[in-house]
């Protein structure tokens, strides 16, 4: 049982990683994803791709809803905002994709500012209504400036090179993606260890108390639009580059819903939730095409008959965790963390 | 000592029962990979189109398969989702050795290209015709079961060259990538046939209220009206505004929304729509058509136009697998798909009414057919019309 967490300086009690399971867990996380390609064959490897860019997505939008309390439901339409910058820029101007990504992502942070703009006025439902408009405008300039998003055939991109070498397998692009996502979701976590975080989580709290605070609603709230936006852009960027062709379908208004979920889901203002949340909306619609595969043997056309039971289950999971763990999966693992910080002790 | 409950003895003989219900999948099975949308928006396809497959995979192995090699069907539903097709083609090609797959949309097929270049294995078909897919040279291990769009419309505008020469035409098209993808072929084939385009109608997907458009149409009066991009609605809706404005136009639409089985929930409304269809109907009663006997044999219920689709594309890629292996050749995709392009007149068994030939990527046949309100059935409109240059 531990029975203290004294720490003796501020850095220590700032710190990301505070007690010594908690470093050994993160190492052998950190280990575990260096290996994983590895181990894994194409079908896992595809889906570590998956998840790390939704993973991306989901902790941006956590940033916005989670952190900074504004709803949004433009994440696929920023997200499309960074594939499309990334596909111009790869193809008529050849520059590095890493340089093309993070382009990606500040044209996108640039569209989430003015995007952001009604959120002074308002909130909730009727900013969510606002996201969703803005959604609906874009898609109608990706369908129509033919010029640079090649209308509704869109834009198919030649694979990125490192060095001359495409990265056209998984593996390659796990290499990419994964470090990315890493800093990324690094990047989240210590952004709430600073005023502009701090800011954010003051504002969705109470915004009127924390502008008597002294909190600029106006700089902060377009910051965090801006942030969440930036992350969507190079998620988009990354999901060019993974699956080579863009066009305005290809981040329906379905897939902002998506992340919304995730990040319900998995915990709204935590950063783990949102890991969380991305990885159980990637990965169980697919865990569950597992259960079909061992139906098969004992009931032909198994896939055909249970698709659609494949779907209801995976709704029925998303409410279930909505009744029973409303705080969502990253209250599970607090818990699992609080039964052994108290270990033997606690039954 | 081991102690044996009637728990575990019951938990074992449920393992021994599932061991021995295994299919027997031998490894020289030639797989027929799909990525096929059983949920979602196209899954009203999907499931014809797996029903197709299975039942020609049926046939074949029935009467011995491919030199002694089983055809089986490996799967996995997509919801019509590009990432969720794509996964489960990682799925089954990490599982499987396939050599020939099937692809639901577009979007899949133009993501995947990249991937069945690079691995030169695979040959694939599926549900799109987007003319797009239809260049030997950007889509070198694909091919599509039919006429692409462009050509489809190219046939109905044949069609109507032969019955009203110089008539008007007004084209409704969904602002998607499907809807948009003839326009520009429709527009310039019309022009050579001395056909007049008078309007052009772009709708969302899912219009509902579509009187703004109708005015359009009444403005225009056109003699045909050609719909591409829609499975059915908004289409009743046109139809049924287009007649109280009293309108002679007639109705036209393309592959995916010439289902017999949704027209006859339109109802009367649905009188006299017509369009282009690659292949036979189910109660086709064909004297040469012994495939549509022995499906109607195996399934005595209507089977849906997708499921005519999904079968003629079993068909072609049994084809495709039978000749290379004839030819003493490996299963791999420029064999395959040396040996599905050297298919010439090749009977279908009815299924497409004239021998067919697949010298690109697609098979530019086609016939119009006539919704017949009454008997609930489409009936033929015309002969097969081919726009092979």
């Amino acid at each position: 049982m531990k029975i203290g967490t004294a720490k003796h300086s501020y850095q220590a009690d700032e710190a990301l990683l505070t007690t010594r399971p908690q470093r050994l867990w993160m190492g052998l996380f950190a280990v575990s994803l260096c290996i994983a390609p590895f181990m894994l064959d194409n079908y896992w490897l595809y889906l570590a791709c998956l998840v790390a860019i939704n993973v991306a997505s989901a902790t941006g939008l956590n940033i916005l809803t989670g952190y900074t309390g504004l709803v949004s439901l433009g994440q696929a339409a920023f997200m499309a905002v960074g594939a499309y910058t990334v596909g111009w820029m790869q193809l008529n101007l050849g520059t590095p994709f890493l340089l093309n990504i993070v382009a990606g992502g500040i044209v996108a942070a640039a569209v989430g500012l003015l995007v952001g703009l009604p959120s002074l006025r308002v909130k909730g439902l009727y900013l969510a209504i606002a996201t969703i408009a803005a959604s609906i405008i874009l898609h109608f300039v990706f369908v129509n400036w033919q010029s640079v998003t090649n209308g509704n055939s869109g834009l198919t991109l030649t694979p990125a090179t490192f060095f001359g070498t495409p990265l056209t397998d998984y593996k390659q692009l796990y290499f990419v993606f994964v470090p990315i996502t890493a800093l990324m979701v690094l990047g989240a976590a210590n952004l709430f260890r600073t005023r502009v975080g701090r800011a954010f989580i003051a504002i969705r709290d109470r915004d009127i108390s924390a502008e008597v605070l002294g909190i600029s609603l106006l700089r902060y709230k377009l910051t965090s639009f801006a942030i969440s936006s930036f992350y969507a852009g190079v998620a988009g960027g990354m999901w060019a580059y993974f699956f080579r062709v863009v066009t305005p379908e290809s981040f329906p208004f379905v897939y902002s819903i998506f992340f919304l979920a995730a990040i319900i889901v998995g915990g709204m203002g935590t950063i783990l939730g949102g890991i969380l949340g991305a990885v159980f909306m990637t990965l169980v619609p697919e865990l569950l095409r597992f259960g079909i595969d061992w139906l098969t043997p004992i009931l032909p056309n198994a896939a055909a008959m249970l698709s659609p039971v494949r779907t209801i289950v995976f709704g029925l999971l998303i409410v279930g965790f909505l009744i029973f763990e409303p705080k969502g999966l990253a209250e599970i693992v607090q818990r699992t963390r609080r039964y052994f910080h108290l270990w033997p002790f606690k039954k | 000592m081991l102690s044996l409950t009637r728990r575990t003895l019951l938990a074992l003989s449920a393992s021994a029962a599932i061991a021995t219900a295994l299919p027997a999948a031998a490894a020289d099975d030639i797989v027929i990979g799909g990525s096929i949308p059983l949920t979602g928006v196209f899954a009203f396809a999907g499931v014809g189109i797996e029903a197709g497959m299975q039942d020609y995979i049926k046939i074949v192995n029935e009467a011995g398969g491919i030199q002694g090699r089983k055809l089986r069907l490996a799967y996995e539903d997509t919801g019509y989702k590009v990432d969720a097709s794509v996964a489960a083609f990682n799925k089954l090609t990490s599982q499987n050795t396939i050599h020939l797959y099937y692809g639901d949309s577009t979007g899949f097929a133009k993501t995947i290209n990249g991937e069945l270049d690079r691995m030169g294995t695979t040959i694939m078909a599926g549900a799109s015709f987007a003319t797009e897919l239809n260049d030997p040279k950007a889509f070198q291990y694909q091919f599509m079961a039919g006429p692409d769009y462009s050509e489809m419309t190219g046939i109905l505008l044949e069609y109507i060259a032969k019955e009203k020469p110089g008539a008007r035409i007004v084209l409704v098209n969904s602002d998607t990538e499907f809807g948009r993808d003839p326009i520009a072929a429709t527009k310039a084939r019309a022009n050579e046939l001395g056909l007049e385009v008078v309007e052009e109608i772009i709708t969302p997907p899912t219009a509902v209220d579509v009187s703004t458009e109708v005015l359009k149409l009444r403005r225009a009066r056109p003699d045909y009206t050609i719909f591409h991009g829609y499975v059915l609605a908004p289409l009743p809706e046109f139809m049924t505004q287009a007649k109280q404005l009293g309108l002679e136009t007639k109705f036209m639409g393309t592959f995916w929304s010439m289902d017999a089985s949704i027209w006859s929930k339109v109802g009367e409304a649905a009188d006299g729509f017509m369009g282009v269809m690659p292949y036979r109907y189910y109660y086709d009663e064909a004297d040469n058509a012994p495939m549509l006997d022995r499906i109607r044999e195996m399934r005595p219920e209507y089977q849906s136009t997708p499921y005519m689709q999904g079968f003629l594309t079993a068909m072609l890629f049994t084809e495709a697998a039978k000749r290379t292996l004839e030819a003493g050749k490996e299963l791999n995709a420029p064999n395959l798909k040396a040996a599905l392009n050297s298919i010439e007149n090749f009977d279908t068994g009815g299924i497409i009414g004239v021998p067919i030939s697949i010298p690109g990527n697609s098979i530019p046949v086609g016939r119009i057919y006539r919704y017949d309100a009454s008997a609930q059935q489409m009936l033929p409109a015309s002969d097969w019309i081919s726009v092979q240059e």
